[in-house]
């Protein structure tokens, strides 16, 4: 693409430096304040949303709140269940089942919200309802997906359970109006 | 394609630069930086082929950029070109001290800043 | 490393004329925007440089550096663009702010009052590079005066130059890498009798800034950065290594202790000598410390030159310019929202205990404690008031500031525009909040230059309507109730009304068998499809850009209205908060769910069932006091359930500038100080929603935007 370097270290070496960097900036760019690690392992957290489960990469989780109540925002999207008040901060919720295309269901005592580190250091919680656990996948485990398939899931983990998609953030927490009214 | 880096943080002066090194020919592209801290950010994400900088800017300025690039493995084979104002000719002595390879002052005629670049992007070798 | 080193093609070239840029065309307009900017940022600097001058504070290197550093880029630019005169004065400019900042001459020199004069007229030359070559002419002229003016008092004798630099232990890279500047800085801090440590930090270099502003925020509280070095050298992949040069006021042990949480690490390069009196001015260092304890914790630190190497002299101004700090703080604004935060939260949950007193005295067994309980509930209240008051107290400017750009920028329209208007302030006094005062700059240039530009007449269409032959434009504030009034007013040539509403109905913004009355007519200038359109600025006199003003203004809570008499001239009213911080609200409820309404808007509340309810056309209204009221249900607006038409329930009564709304609710829930807070997430802008808030209950309560509603009922009235 660019001409090469004279100097005495190898092309290839420096190929793959700058490969990485290109690497570490794009992923980056994607989570807001996770440190990027070069490790092959992915940390998720794993959600129920209608019976299936939904992983979020666990670096862009800020904390899993039991439900408070939840205030209705006139004039919004169907999906966006509202706003909740959390210690002084007043975040927006967007209702997991509303945003993939599920029917709304009541909220129950395993509803949790997932509060998630936003761009520009904003925060946004996700309704979903209930909280598995964290898993750990080797990366050679995570399979993509073909973007159109799916609202918000855009790769596959193979799990002893079977195959769990992983969320967007970016789709799940974008403006994006598709359900909207 | 020669990829040059253009840091200052006046917008006149970058876009002036920017259209004076863009008349050389098509394959010039140039990314802009409007301060020292964006070029650190930017030199890693891409590689480049020339680096222009100015001396004062707001955080950190021309010779610490210029002794961040020639002092690392990385970076210190792209040519760097300083473009200082006048009665800064000290810290320019400086800067081609730190390896900077070459100077001007501004105002600068834009076919002078043409042949230091061209200059400086022949010694290297061509497309591979 | 084959790269190229050292050569030196570079040759000094002559400004020749084929290398000058035109000075006109996209980047003459670029480059006259950015000199502005660069103007108006020395403007505000000199500001503050003559209040550190005069109020004997010492003056801050990084100001005059950023002064230096602004004249030092327009020089360049002005070279570039081949304007001698202006590109003289910045050489000057720079001249004396280098001198300054490398200490040849004193901050109390008389020519850093010429500095003022400098740059207005560059800011003149930079206008008439857009103008005619007379005014021009005129203002070189100026210039000319103002240059040897500027020689005169330079050739007074200045203040010593200082000693040489004195043996610093540091690493020749970084040496190699200061810039004149910086080798002085570091000279005068040695000088000064501060320690000099380097300080090493490792970042990521995807977060590096974040990082770096942590620990030049620490370093800064009580010290100076002379270098801020970067090197890959030592760092791995995907980070950066950062060394800060810096001279400390801090014994270094301690300072090492503070960046201990940035991931700083320090190491001394000059030990400095003990300044007693240093210690008092930092009230973050904890007095329970011996001084002793410092000097051999620093490792290194030279104990034995005491302050008596220094002089008397010296620490005598030392101490005096130290006790001077004292009198006046400036502060983060971030800091100030903080504490207003915190000072907000008290007050819900003051509302709370309210709550608690009235249930205990209410019960016959808790009576007695309820009655003292009140008694000091009643004394923290008055207390957490005038706290509110103080807080809120801090972050009030005066308008004065504003005033000033608007002068600024009417001299330069003078200029531009060949004509002249007198401009008239009254209430420079008036408060506002920092916030709102730096958002309302924009619309209220915007408002002023129409009226410069629109409004008024040439001297003869003056004449011929009888007027002095210069326009007047006068703007007012004053304070009413909870908010600010300003008033642009001019006596120009008025709106058309008939024009307007002509425009109006052409571009399908209101039908032509709409009745409209003159106020609502001349409410459309606000709406986008007529304000931007150039013809209905130049036949209805106003109008270009409103509905941006407008929308900023809303922004803030605020509100704009136009009264306007043809041939007589026009008058834009703006109504704004005093302050967006805490606010006193109406809690009111409609089907279940609570709202917060500012009870700054809210003129009284009725209801309903005390009224009779009317219809026209798709309306419903009251009379109020032999007024017709216009009424809207919270309900319908936000589509919360379907209200029907219930008959019984309450009307908040809403007033936004002149306007009235009647909004009706179910129930009203009492009144309560409430901290608005921006929603964060995916929906950013909702309309008629300004923000939320906690009332002390852990929901989050909406809190009502009176001046979008306000302003969509006046929209809606073409609504069938």
């Amino acid at each position: 693409m660019t001409s090469e370097s004279t100097s005495a270290s190898a092309p290839a070496l420096r190929g793959a430096v700058s490969g990485d960097w290109l690497a570490l900036s794009r992923s980056a760019a994607r989570s807001f304040h996770s440190v990027p690690t070069v490790e092959e392992r992915r940390e998720l957290l794993v959600v129920e949303a209608a019976g299936s489960p939904y992983a979020i990469a666990v670096e862009r989780v800020r904390e899993i709140v039991r439900l408070a109540a939840i205030t209705r925002i006139p004039r919004t999207p169907a999906w966006l269940a509202g706003v909740v008040a959390l210690r002084g901060e007043i975040v927006e919720v967007v209702d997991l089942r509303r945003r993939i295309g599920l029917p709304q269901a009541a909220v129950t005592r395993s509803s949790r919200i997932v509060v998630i580190h936003g761009d520009e250091a904003g925060i946004a919680g996700i309704l979903v309802d209930a909280v598995r656990g964290v898993l750990r996948i080797p990366e050679q485990d995570v399979l993509p997906t073909d973007g159109r398939d799916f609202r918000a899931v855009v790769e596959m983990v193979r799990t002893p359970d079977g195959f769990v998609g992983v969320l967007d953030l970016e789709r799940v927490l974008g403006a994006g109006d598709e359900d909207g009214r | 394609m020669k990829r040059i880096l253009i840091v200052e943080d006046s917008a006149t002066m970058r876009s002036l630069i920017g259209a004076s090194l863009e008349a050389i020919d098509a394959s010039v592209k140039i990314v802009e930086a409007r301060s020292g801290f964006e070029a650190l950010r930017l030199l890693p994400r891409e590689s480049y082929d020339l680096v222009v900088t100015d001396i004062n800017m707001p955080d950190i300025n021309g010779l610490e950029l210029a002794s961040f690039m020639k002092g690392s493995a990385k970076y210190a084979s792209i040519p760097l070109v300083i473009v200082s104002t006048e009665g800064s000719e000290r810290d320019v002595e400086k800067g081609l001290g730190l390896g900077a390879d070459a100077y001007l002052v501004k105002p600068f005629d834009p076919e002078a800043l043409r042949q230091i670049v061209l200059d400086l992007l022949a010694v290297r070798p061509r497309e591979c | 490393m084959a790269a190229p080193r050292n050569r030196k093609p570079g040759r000094k070239p002559e400004a020749t004329p084929g290398g000058r840029r035109a000075a006109s065309g996209k980047d003459g307009r670029e480059f006259v925007a950015e000199a502005e900017e660069i103007l108006e940022l020395m403007c505000t600097d000199l500001c503050l440089l003559h209040e550190q001058r005069h109020g004997e504070r010492e003056i801050d290197p990084d100001l005059v550096h950023r002064l230096f550093r602004s004249a030092h880029t327009l020089k360049g630019l002005a070279g570039l663009f081949g304007l001698d005169a202006l590109r003289h004065l910045a050489h000057r400019l720079e001249d004396v702010l280098d001198a300054l900042r490398l200490g040849r001459i004193d901050g109390r020199s008389p020519v850093v009052g010429l500095l003022d004069e400098g740059v207005s007229t560059m800011l003149a030359l930079v206008s008439g590079f857009e103008g005619e070559d007379a005014t021009r002419d005129a203002v070189v002229a100026r210039a000319e005066n103002f240059l040897a003016e500027l020689e005169r008092a330079l050739a007074e004798p200045t203040g010593a130059s200082p000693d040489g630099l004195a043996a610093v232990a540091l690493d020749p890279s970084i040496v190699r890498a200061l810039t004149e500047y910086e080798e002085h800085r570091l000279r005068e801090n040695v000088g000064r009798g501060r320690p000099i440590v380097l300080v090493d930090a490792t970042f990521e270099l995807t977060s590096f800034e974040e990082g770096l502003a942590e620990i030049s925020g620490a370093v800064r509280e009580s010290g100076e950065i002379i270098s801020t070095l970067p090197s890959a050298a030592a760092a791995g992949d995907g980070k950066i290594c950062f060394s800060l040069l810096v001279a400390t006021d801090l014994e270094p042990s301690l300072l090492a202790r503070r960046l201990d949480r940035a991931n700083g690490s320090l190491s001394i390069v000059h030990p400095g000598r003990p300044a007693r009196a240093t210690r008092p001015a930092d009230p973050a260092q904890s007095p329970a410390e011996p001084a002793g304890a410092h000097a051999s914790a620093g490792g290194g630190f030279d104990a034995s030159s005491s302050g008596a190497a220094t002089g008397p002299g010296a620490e005598d101004r030392r101490i005096e310019s130290l006790r001077s700090i004292s009198g006046s703080v400036r502060v983060d604004i971030a800091k100030l929202d903080l504490l207003m935060n915190l000072v907000g939260e008290m007050a819900s949950q003051r509302t709370a205990l309210t709550g608690i007193v009235m249930q205990l005295s209410a019960d016959p067994r808790t009576a007695r404690i309820g009655t003292e309980l009140a008694k000091i509930h009643k004394l923290l209240d008055r207390r957490l008031k005038a706290l509110q008051a103080g807080v809120l107290d801090v972050r009030m400017v005066p308008l004065r500031q504003v005033f000033e750009k608007l002068s600024r920028v009417v001299r330069r329209l003078r200029i531009d525009l060949e004509k002249d208007a007198q401009l008239e302030f009254t209430g420079g006094d008036t408060e506002l909040d920092k916030l709102i005062v730096e958002q309302l700059v924009d619309p209220l240039v915007h408002v002023v230059r129409n009226a410069f530009d629109h409004a008024l007449e040439s001297p003869e269409a003056r004449a011929v309507a009888g007027k002095p032959s210069i326009g007047r434009i006068r703007v007012a504030a004053f304070q009413r109730g909870n908010h600010v009034v300003i008033e642009v007013e001019d006596d120009g040539r008025g709106m058309d009304v008939e024009s307007i509403h002509r425009k109006a109905i052409e571009r399908g913004i209101v039908s032509a068998d709409e009745a409209l009355s003159e106020r609502d007519v001349l409410g459309l200038v606000f709406e986008a499809g007529l304000s931007t359109r150039d013809e209905v600025s130049q036949t209805s006199g106003r109008g270009v850009g409103m509905d941006v003003v407008r929308s900023n203004l809303a922004a803030l809570g605020g509100l704009v209205e136009v009264h306007s008499r043809k041939g007589l001239g026009t008058t834009i009213t703006i109504t704004l908060p005093i302050t967006l911080a805490i606010i006193q609200a109406l809690i009111v409820r409609v089907a279940g769910e609570r709202y917060a309404i500012p009870l700054s808007s809210v003129k009284e509340t009725l209801r309903l069932e005390d009224h009779r309810v009317l219809r026209s056309e798709a309306r419903e209204l009251i009379s109020l006091r032999g007024t017709p009221l216009l009424l809207r249900r919270l309900a319908d607006e936000f589509e919360i359930a379907d209200a029907g038409a219930a008959e019984r329930g309450f009307v908040v009564v809403l007033g936004m500038g002149e306007q009235r709304l009647g909004l009706v609710v179910d129930a009203l829930d009492g009144q309560q100080d409430v901290v608005i807070k921006p929603i964060q997430g995916p929906v950013r802008q909702i309309r008629g929603i300004a923000g939320a808030t906690e009332l002390g209950d852990r929901i989050a309560t909406l809190v009502i935007d009176v001046s979008a509603l306000v302003a969509e009922s006046s929209r809606r009235r073409e609504a069938a």
